[in-house]
């Protein structure tokens, strides 16, 4: 077996470009697979970038790159992971090239496990405009898994393949994720006022 | 408040699960055991629900965010551009990819029969070589042969017994030729020995050499044949401002040099070659093989011509 580079070099000229026999893909069959994800895929795309001109761009790219790599996709199978993937694989190299300006510095000074006091007060209702100002004070790396798992409901093992992290990371990156947007949550609650409409353990015990 | 703290440590061993159970990631086992603390400790049972209203109320903050309308009509767009550019481009790499490694086999393939070409070449080349530097030694260099033709009876008896008959072959096998000079060579600094015929014709000195193959022999490669006569290969090269023809018969190498044109040695070759195939084939053939080696050479020996 020839060393990886060259190996690799020779299977994408050789196979995928030259001497592959792969079926012949229509346009619409792929739109017809793909499409219906635009709007999951742009929606994360902007939560993680910093302006929507760089979502709209990294949607576009993750399509392009997807029509190119469609024959090697196995119909029936979950296309929107697969785009996702995509989406995030072309998204690390981004990065790579880009100032890390979505990064956002945030206070995730965390408590020493199992501190059951420390768990923040969130409010009982919630608008929209707070919790994506929330989310958007959570860093990157923790945003990303939080997204992936709790707007699109990927497993573990999805988002690990995804973002291409160990399981174990997935799962203390969504803990921590999880418990920074709860913190950052409490604080605009806090910051509003409307604290008061919330029911922490004190409140219940003292009353 | 009594609760919280005595059970605190089983509530802080199941809040350590409250993620997976959330994302339903747990085992059965385990989730059962979440489920059955939830229902008994109404602090943990708060904390799922706070948990569970951030995801729901994230789950509903995303969906209701606005998509562009400009962002699918963008992707279809560059879809459809690529799909112009992209499957003909393809189309052009593959048959490119294609053509080029068939190219590549070909030469490949013509670059290994151009060296062993060049390979045989050179080695027909060398043989014929030794017919060459035979005729230049004792014919050219040597002039070992008299203005007026030695008589036919002299020849014979320097050819010895073994070789006389082949007088008469070429005398006959060359029209317009006057045999000057017959004898056995032998090759300074070698133990080789060649019968050497030396005639006069068509305003050249023409030499026929015939000398022991010795188990090697010329290459059967049609396109380095020259000519055929009666299923013989002969071969033909220009060296040194000689032409040489050369072929196999029996167990001799003959060759023909001469400063001629490449097609007057060639018909000679062709006229000879039979002949002497035929006079090897005879049952008294056996006089001509092998040249005696051991032969010492007789003290009158000049330019290695044993007279």
């Amino acid at each position: 077996m020839l060393p990886g580079r060259p190996w690799r070099f020779l299977r994408r000229t050789l196979l995928e470009r030259g001497l592959s026999f792969r079926p012949k893909v229509q346009l619409e069959d792929f739109a017809a697979e793909a499409m219906p994800h635009l709007a999951a895929l742009y929606r994360t795309a902007s939560l993680l970038l910093r302006n929507r001109h760089e979502a709209e761009d990294l949607v576009q790219d993750t399509y392009l790159e997807a029509w190119k790599s469609f024959h090697r996709f196995a119909l029936g199978t979950n296309c929107r992971a697969w785009l996702f993937k995509i989406m995030f694989h072309r998204l690390y190299h981004l990065r790579r090239s880009l100032v890390k300006a979505s990064r956002v510095i945030v206070i995730d000074s965390f408590g020493p496990q199992g501190e059951l006091a420390a768990e923040p007060s969130v409010p009982q209702e919630i608008c929209d405009e707070d919790v994506l100002n929330a989310l958007s004070k959570v860093a990157v790396e923790f945003r990303e898994v939080v997204l992936l798992a709790d707007v699109e409901e990927f497993s573990y093992k999805k988002i690990a393949e995804t973002l291409k992290i160990p399981l174990g990371t997935v799962m203390s990156r969504l803990s921590r994720g999880r418990k920074l947007l709860r913190q950052q949550l409490a604080e605009v609650a806090r910051s509003y006022g409307i604290n008061m409409r919330t029911k922490p353990a004190e409140e219940t015990e003292t009353a | 408040m009594n609760t919280l703290n005595f059970d605190s440590k089983r509530c802080e061993r199941i809040r350590q699960h409250l993620d997976s159970y959330l994302s339903n990631e747990l085992l059965v086992e385990t989730a059962g055991e979440v489920v059955r603390h939830l229902e008994s400790c109404e602090a943990c049972s708060r904390d799922l629900e706070s948990r569970m209203r951030v995801r729901d109320a994230l789950q509903r903050a995303v969906a209701n965010r606005p998509v562009p309308d400009s962002v699918r009509a963008d992707v279809l767009r560059s879809l459809r551009e690529s799909r112009r550019k992209s499957p003909l481009r393809a189309r052009v790499t593959r048959w490119a990819v294609g053509v080029a490694s068939i190219a590549c086999i070909l030469l490949a393939l013509f670059a290994a029969n151009w060296l062993n070409g060049r390979r045989v070449e050179q080695s027909v080349a060398s043989i014929l070589k030794l017919g060459l530097s035979d005729h230049v030694f004792c014919a050219i260099r040597g002039h070992n042969y008299p203005n007026i033709a030695t008589p036919p009876e002299q020849i014979r008896r320097k050819l010895g017994a073994r070789h006389a008959a082949l007088l008469q072959v070429v005398q006959k096998r060359l029209p317009g030729f006057e045999v000057l000079e017959g004898h056995i060579c032998s090759v300074p600094g070698s133990n080789r020995e060649y019968v050497h015929f030396i005639t006069r014709g068509q305003g050249a000195i023409l030499s026929v050499i015939l000398t022991e193959r010795n188990g090697a022999s010329l290459p059967t490669i049609k396109s380095l044949v020259s000519a055929k006569s009666a299923g013989i290969s002969i071969y033909e090269d220009h060296l040194s401002g000689m032409e040489i023809a050369g072929f196999e018969s029996a167990q001799y190498f003959v060759f023909i040099v001469a400063d001629l044109r490449p097609s007057q040695t060639l018909q000679i070759a062709r006229g000879l070659a039979p002949a002497l195939n035929e006079i090897f084939a005879q049952p008294h053939s056996k006089d001509f093989s092998p040249l005696n080696l051991s032969l010492a050479a007789p003290p009158n020996l000049q330019w290695g011509v044993r007279r």
